[in-house]
C-alpha cells in the first residue's frame, strides 16, 4: 500500500456529519470527563519533522462502525503508524504512546508497542510503574493496563509495594476481576503462596464482606492454588473448615462459604458426612418450617445420597428445594432427584 | 444509576418493598394469599406476575449487610418494577409480558454498525465486535444482513495484518478477538468476495504464534493467556479449515507441540475452580463468560459428550451453571455473589445446550425465568437490550440477550449423524448441532416474539456456519 502525503489536518475522514446519529441512547461513556487541556499535535513539532505520518486508510468505501476521530487523535495515530511501520523504539514513542494512552486506553496496539519499546531501551521501570500508578485508577475496568503492569512487574523482578497498590484499587472496585487476576499472578511469580502477611490480607477482604467471591478464591488459590495437586496437610484443612464454618454462621445463605467448604472436604478426600451435624444446624429436613440456607439443604441432599439408607431423606431434601427454597432452580434440583433414583449415589455432587 | 420507579406511587412493587423491609432477621417469608389481597393499582398481569415472583423467590435473607448484599437489594429494587408492571408501556403478549420490541431493535442495531463520534475513540480497537454484534443482533432478529455483505468484506480486509489475524483496525496489531469479531462477521455475510478476504495461510501463522508451550493460547503476542483466547483460535480454526498442525515457525514447537491442541484440554481443564465453574486462566475465580469459552472450545475439539466428561468435573459444574440463575430476577450474574446482567443471558444461558448434549440431560434450567428478565427488564424502551434496568443498551448486550432469548426458546441437540457431509475433518464436532424445534413448556413469550436459531458453539446462523464450513472443505490447500 503506497501513501501519498497527507497534511496532519486532512487525516480527519472528510465526509462525516455532525452529529452522527440519532441514537438518543448513545452518549459518550458515563466515565470519560472533559479535560480542558490543549490538544497535542506533531506535525509543527521539530522533534517529530523526519517522520511522515501514515493515515488511516479505510479505502474506498465507507467502512461500518467507523468513528470520528478528533484531529488530535488521528494524527498520534498517524505518527504511531509511521514508527510502527519502521519499527522504531525511541523516548519519543513512549510519549507518543503515553498521549494515545490518554485518549484510548482501550487500544490494545499501542500498549504492546509500549511495551516493546521499554524492554528495547531498557528503560526505568520503576518510572513506567509510577506513570501507571497515575493511570490506573482512571482505567480499571481495563484488560491492557494490568497486562502491562504484569509484563513491567515480571521484569522488574520484584513485586514491591505492589499489594498495597493493589488493595488501593480493590477499595474502589472490590471484586474488579483483572485486579484479582493480577494479585494471582503476583502471588504465583514471586512464590507468595505461603506468606503469611497475603493470608491475612484475604482475611481482612473476606471479614470486610463476607460475600466477596473474588476473595475466597484467593484464599483457596493461596491454600491449595500453591501446592501443585499435593495434598493440604491435615492441620490446614481443619484450620480452612473452621474458617468456612465461622464464615456460615456469620450469613447462612451465603454460598461462597458453603463452596469453599465442599471444595476444602472434596480436596482433602474426607467423606461429605464429615459436615452432616454442621449442614443440620441450618437445615434439619424435618422441621422444613426452620430452614435456615438453601446452600445446606443442597450439601445435605448430596450427603444423605451418599449413605446406604437415607435415600428419601436425599430427594426430600431435593422437593424442599424445588418446591419451596430455591424453586427457580426446580428443574435442577429434579436432574438430581432423578440421577438418585437411577444411579444411587453415583449421581452425588462430591 | 438511575433507578426507574413504575409510574404509579401505589404500585405493587411498593407492598413488595415493605415486606423486604421488614425481613431484616433471618426468616421465612410468607408466601400466603393474604400478602396481595390490597393490590390498588395493580392489573391482572401485573398481580399474575406479582404471584410468579412470589413463587421463584428464596423465603430466606440474612440479618448481616454487606456491600455485596446492600448493592444485591438495590438492584433487586430497581429490576422488580420491570418485572412486575410494565413501565416501558410496551404492549403485552398473551401471556403479559412485554412482547419482543424486534423492529426497535433492529433500528437501534442499524445504529450501532453507523458512524460513532468522537468520544467513542475508546471503541477505536473494538470495532470489530461493534460491526459482530449488530449483525448478529439483526440477524437473530429476522433482519436480512447482506446488503452489509460487501462493506464486511471491504472493513475487515483493512483490519488484516500482513503477517496473519486481524486487529482492531487499519494498521493495528492483529489480535484474537478482533480477528475472532472479523471472521464472525465475515462468515455471517458470507459469499466467495467476503471468504476470500481472508488469508488462510497468513492465519495458520499467526494462530501458531499464539499457541504456548502449556497448551493454552495468547491473545496477542506479548499479551496475556487466557481462555478466550483458546476458545477464539479454536472458532476461527474450525470455520475457516485451518491445518491442525502448528506451522514450521510456532514457538510451542520447541517444546514438543506439534499440534494446535496438543495440551489444550488439559489447560482447559485446569481452568475449572474449586466451586466447579471455569475461569480465564488456572487460579482465577469462576466466570461466566469464561465459562462460555472453555465449553465452546471443548465442543470444537470434540463431541461435548467425550470432551466435557473428560476434562471437567461435570456435577460441580452443572451446579456451578445452575447457581448463576438469580432468584427471583430469573436473569443470570456471572460470578457467584454477583449482580444479574442481561449479557449472562447468552454467557451462561448458551452453555447449557452444551451441557446437555454431554449428559443427556433434558431441561435442567429455568428458560421460562430467564426470557421473563430478557423480555421485561431488559429492552431499552427506545430499542436495544441492555445489561440492567438503569443501564442504557448497547451493541453486546444487545447481541448476547438475543442469543439468550435464542437459547432459552429452541432445543439445540447434538446429533452423531446430523450434518455428514461436513463430519469426517478436523474440528469437525461443533457441525453436529441441530435446531430441533422450540420449547414449548412454561413458555412466556408469544409466536411474535420468537428469535431465530443460533448456532450454539459460534453464536452466528446454523446456514451461515455450514456454507462457510464447506466452502473451506471444497478448497484444496490455502
Amino acid at each position: 500500500m503506497s501513501h501519498e502525503p497527507h497534511h496532519p489536518s486532512r487525516l480527519r475522514r472528510a465526509a462525516l456529519p455532525v452529529p452522527l446519529s440519532p441514537c438518543a441512547s448513545r452518549q459518550a461513556p458515563a466515565s470519560r470527563k472533559v479535560k480542558a487541556k490543549m490538544p497535542k499535535f506533531y506535525n509543527d513539532d521539530p522533534a517529530w519533522e523526519d517522520i511522515e505520518p501514515l493515515p488511516q486508510d479505510d479505502g474506498g468505501l465507507h467502512p461500518l462502525a467507523a468513528i470520528a476521530y478528533t484531529d488530535e487523535y488521528s494524527e498520534a495515530m498517524g505518527y504511531l503508524r509511521a514508527v510502527m511501520a519502521k519499527n522504531e523504539f525511541s523516548e519519543r514513542v513512549l510519549g507518543l504512546t503515553e498521549h494515545i494512552i490518554s485518549m484510548n486506553p482501550a487500544h490494545y496496539t499501542v500498549w504492546l508497542y509500549r511495551a516493546k519499546t521499554l524492554s528495547e531501551l531498557h528503560a526505568s521501570l520503576e518510572d513506567e510503574i509510577t506513570w501507571l500508578n497515575r493511570t490506573a485508577l482512571k482505567h480499571l475496568k481495563n484488560y491492557q493496563i494490568w497486562h502491562h503492569r504484569q509484563t513491567v512487574i515480571d521484569a522488574l523482578g520484584s513485586p514491591k509495594g505492589e499489594p498495597d497498590f493493589i488493595a488501593t484499587m480493590l477499595e474502589q472496585d472490590s471484586k474488579n476481576y483483572h485486579v484479582w487476576s493480577y494479585r494471582q499472578w503476583l502471588v504465583k511469580r514471586f512464590g507468595l503462596f505461603g506468606d503469611d502477611e497475603e493470608l491475612q490480607w484475604t482475611e481482612e477482604m473476606i471479614c470486610a464482606d463476607v460475600r466477596n467471591n473474588s476473595a475466597w478464591n484467593h484464599r483457596w488459590f493461596l491454600v491449595v492454588g500453591g501446592k501443585d495437586g499435593q495434598s493440604v496437610g491435615e492441620h490446614m484443612v481443619k484450620r480452612e473448615i473452621d474458617y468456612a464454618k465461622h464464615a456460615i454462621r456469620r450469613a447462612p445463605q451465603n454460598q461462597s462459604p458453603w463452596n469453599y467448604l465442599k471444595g476444602i472436604v472434596r480436596q482433602a478426600k474426607l467423606p461429605l458426612s464429615t459436615l452432616k451435624d454442621f449442614a443440620l444446624e441450618f437445615a434439619d429436613i424435618r422441621r422444613p418450617d426452620d430452614i435456615y440456607s438453601s446452600h445446606a439443604l443442597d450439601l445435605l441432599a448430596d450427603i444423605f445420597g451418599e449413605e446406604e439408607d437415607s435415600k428419601e431423606e436425599a430427594k426430600k431434601a431435593l422437593d424442599l428445594l424445588a418446591t419451596r427454597f430455591d424453586p427457580i432452580r426446580a428443574h435442577y434440583w429434579r436432574y438430581r432427584k432423578g440421577l438418585l433414583e437411577q444411579t444411587g449415589s453415583a449421581g452425588v455432587v462430591a | 444509576m438511575a433507578i426507574p420507579r413504575p409510574q404509579s406511587s401505589q404500585s405493587p412493587s411498593s407492598r413488595l418493598e415493605g415486606i423486604l423491609a421488614d425481613t431484616d432477621r433471618i426468616e421465612e417469608l410468607s408466601d400466603s394469599d393474604g400478602d396481595y389481597e390490597d393490590m390498588g393499582t395493580a392489573t391482572e398481569e401485573e398481580q399474575a406476575n406479582i404471584a410468579y415472583l412470589e413463587s421463584v423467590r428464596i423465603p430466606i435473607q440474612d440479618q448481616l449487610q454487606t456491600d455485596s448484599s446492600k448493592v444485591q437489594n438495590e438492584t433487586l429494587q430497581a429490576v422488580l418494577p420491570f418485572l412486575e408492571g410494565n413501565p416501558n408501556d410496551f404492549p403485552l403478549n398473551i401471556f403479559g409480558i412485554p412482547q419482543l420490541q424486534r423492529m426497535k431493535h433492529i433500528a437501534f442495531l442499524k445504529q450501532t454498525l453507523g458512524d460513532y463520534p468522537s468520544a467513542f475513540a475508546m471503541m477505536d480497537a473494538s470495532r470489530p465486535w461493534l460491526v459482530y454484534w449488530s449483525l448478529q443482533g439483526m440477524s437473530v432478529l429476522g433482519h436480512d444482513i447482506s446488503e452489509y455483505r460487501e462493506r464486511v468484506a471491504h472493513t475487515f480486509s483493512l483490519a488484516q495484518h500482513p503477517t496473519g489475524g486481524h486487529g482492531g483496525g487499519y494498521g493495528q496489531l492483529p489480535h484474537l478477538a478482533a480477528t475472532y469479531a472479523a471472521v464472525l462477521s465475515i462468515v455471517m455475510v458470507g459469499g466467495a468476495e467476503a471468504y476470500e478476504s481472508i488469508n488462510r495461510k497468513t492465519m495458520w501463522h499467526y494462530l501458531g504464534q499464539m499457541k504456548q508451550a502449556d497448551g493454552g493460547f495468547t491473545m496477542a503476542d506479548g499479551g496475556e493467556e487466557d481462555i478466550r483466547g483458546a476458545f477464539c483460535a479454536l472458532v476461527i480454526m474450525s470455520l475457516l479449515h485451518i491445518p491442525l498442525e502448528l506451522p514450521p515457525d510456532a514457538p510451542a514447537r520447541k517444546s514438543g507441540l506439534t499440534s494446535f491442541t496438543d495440551g489444550l484440554g488439559e489447560w482447559i481443564s485446569k481452568c475449572q475452580s474449586f466451586d466447579g465453574g471455569m475461569s480465564a486462566a488456572p487460579g482465577n475465580e469462576a466466570h461466566g463468560a469464561y465459562a462460555f469459552c472453555g465449553l465452546g472450545c471443548l465442543s470444537i475439539i470434540g463431541p461435548p459428550k467425550e470432551t466435557l466428561n473428560k476434562y471437567l468435573d461435570m456435577m460441580t459444574l452443572i451446579h456451578w451453571l445452575s447457581a448463576r440463575q438469580c432468584s427471583p430476577e430469573g436473569g443470570y450474574n456471572g460470578r457467584t455473589n454477583k449482580l444479574v446482567d442481561g449479557c449472562y443471558s447468552h454467557w451462561v444461558g448458551g452453555c447449557w445446550s452444551i451441557l446437555e448434549a454431554a449428559i443427556d440431560g433434558q431441561d435442567i434450567w429455568n428458560r421460562s425465568a430467564l426470557s421473563r428478565y430478557i423480555l421485561s427488564a431488559a429492552q431499552a424502551k427506545k430499542g436495544g437490550l441492555i445489561d440492567k434496568p438503569g443501564k442504557r443498551a448497547d451493541a453486546y448486550h444487545t447481541c448476547y440477550n438475543l442469543a439468550g432469548l435464542s437459547a432459552a426458546q429452541h432445543k439445540y441437540v447434538y446429533e452423531a449423524d446430523v450434518q455428514t457431509e461436513l463430519g469426517g475433518g478436523e474440528l469437525d464436532a461443533p457441525y453436529y448441532w441441530k435446531a430441533e424445534g422450540l420449547f414449548e413448556d412454561e413458555r412466556v413469550w408469544g409466536s411474535d416474539d420468537v428469535v431465530g436459531e443460533v448456532h450454539p458453539i459460534f453464536v452466528v446462523p446454523f446456514k451461515a456456519v455450514h456454507e462457510c464450513r464447506s466452502y473451506f472443505d471444497s478448497k484444496e490447500g490455502f
